[in-house]
């Protein structure tokens, strides 16, 4: 009943958060070997987030829930991790979270 | 007669919800480290804390024993400073992995453009953040210096993060209330929202120093700086939630004071405590989470928070606005109990007369 009908605080704490976001999680993996990539820097268009891969090329972060999300993966590690293309996907009509599998192209 | 059908109609909203005590609400004192030493500081919060911070393994048992938690509930990280917390994300997606919100009370010093975006990855739903004064008055209060640019920079993050409900709180006392306007216009220039402001509570450090409480008459200002500035609608601003202030109550806040504490707001505390909001007195905790299960604690005890017919003591004895108040804020029965802390309806009454 509240938390349908009042927004409330208590004195020291913060605002309740009412709001909506989508977990976006997925693998990076190399189009060519199919061996997982790291360091790959995973952003949201018009937005500061990004995250990096970690060794199994899995990344994951939460981030506000909108109609269209473009997410860019992208290698920055100038050829630590060998050098691929980057790439952009465009998500649409997302619910609470979405697994994404990118395959990048060798440069 | 509206009116007093209007206060009828809450108190039997206030019955309900107490009947219910839906919890929607957790602090989790992670931490009772800090990197301030302020002023007013009512938990004595210092660098070097008695307590080790509580493993985060410790408090999720805690957390699954509730089995159901309602749409909206949120944990809230305090302290001390949870940016201390080298782990501070993992606690956070292991609380939203478990379908639950999280939220977070700072300082703002260690909340550079990095710990942003690691946090808003994490998670992080809601954010508040202290700012007591414009450079000066915020730097002495803080007891530091740098804090005031660092807030600043906080600022400039948070209030660009569309995901982040965000809000400043300040601690008005003698220093500041003199540059509440200021505030308000640096605020607004900042492109800040909301803006929470608090009194001092005499409790902690800050019973050491006069400067912290309010005069009467001042808190009077305080109450109508507020309700000037809510008609202007330029930003929103309130009285927060900590007592009961008479006539005031329509003009200072969204709606009438209501101390939810232990009807829908609990808490973990740093030693396993399970309480309700940190500030209140640590003797009123309800049990421990290294011995109970939280969730039985919630549903079966909190008697002194669901009925607060004990308060009707002291000065509240004779009130006739007790049914309205019931004992003011919890947080303001400290010590032996005999008397409430601080009576806001009726520092405004004496304001008053004056």
């Amino acid at each position: 009943m509240t938390s349908a009908l009042f927004v409330f605080q208590a004195c020291y704490g913060t605002p309740q958060d009412f709001g909506l976001d989508v977990f976006v999680e997925g693998r990076v993996t190399s189009q060519s070997t199919g061996l997982p990539i790291k360091g790959i820097k995973v952003s949201v268009a018009d937005h500061l987030q990004y995250e990096y891969t970690d060794d199994e090329g899995l990344f994951s972060f939460y981030t506000d829930r909108r109609e269209q999300l473009k997410v860019s993966f992208e290698d920055i590690d100038a050829g630590d991790n060998g050098t691929f293309l980057k790439r952009d996907t465009t998500l649409t009509a997302i619910d609470e979270k979405v697994f994404l599998d990118i395959k990048l192209d060798d440069q | 007669m509206f009116s007093s059908l209007k206060k009828l109609a809450f108190r039997q909203f206030r019955k309900s919800e107490t009947n219910l005590h839906e919890l929607n609400y957790l602090f989790w004192e992670c931490t009772t480290r800090c990197n301030l030493n302020c002023l007013h500081c009512g938990s004595d919060c210092s660098k070097d804390s008695l307590h080790d911070d509580m493993p985060l393994d410790d408090f999720l048992a805690a957390l699954d024993t509730i089995k159901a938690p309602l749409k909206h509930f949120t944990v809230v990280l305090t302290g001390g400073e949870p940016l201390l917390r080298k782990d501070i994300e993992l606690c956070g997606r292991e609380i939203r992995k478990r379908g639950m919100k999280w939220s977070m009370v700072s300082n703002g010093h260690l909340y550079d453009e990095q710990k942003h975006i690691s946090l808003l990855n994490a998670g992080l739903g809601a954010l508040t953040i202290s700012l007591d004064g414009l450079k000066n008055t915020h730097s002495w209060l803080r007891n530091n210096s740098t804090n005031f640019s660092k807030v600043d920079r906080a600022i400039d993050l948070a209030v660009h993060a569309s995901r982040l409900n965000f809000d400043l709180v300040t601690c008005v006392n003698t220093r500041n209330i003199q540059e509440l306007k200021e505030i308000r216009d640096y605020l607004i220039q900042k492109g800040v929202k909301a803006w929470r402001l608090f009194t001092i509570v005499p409790i902690g450090r800050a019973t050491q120093n006069p400067e912290m409480v309010l005069s009467d008459s001042q808190f009077k200002e305080l109450m109508d700086f507020i309700s000037d500035s809510r008609k202007q609608k330029a930003i929103d601003i309130k009285f927060s939630c900590e007592g009961f202030v008479g006539s005031y109550e329509s003009k200072v806040r969204d709606s009438s004071f209501f101390c939810r504490a232990g009807i829908n707001i609990g808490s973990i505390l740093i030693d396993g405590s399970i309480s309700a909001c940190p500030n209140i007195d640590r003797r009123f905790a309800q049990g421990n989470i290294y011995k109970d299960n939280f969730q039985e604690i919630w549903q079966s005890r909190y008697e002194a928070f669901r009925d607060r017919s004990w308060t009707k003591r002291g000065q509240c004895a004779d009130c006739s606005s007790y049914k309205d108040c019931l004992g003011n804020g919890f947080h303001y029965w400290h010590g032996d109990k005999k008397n409430v802390l601080v009576c806001h309806h009726e520092k405004l009454e004496n304001a008053m007369k004056y």
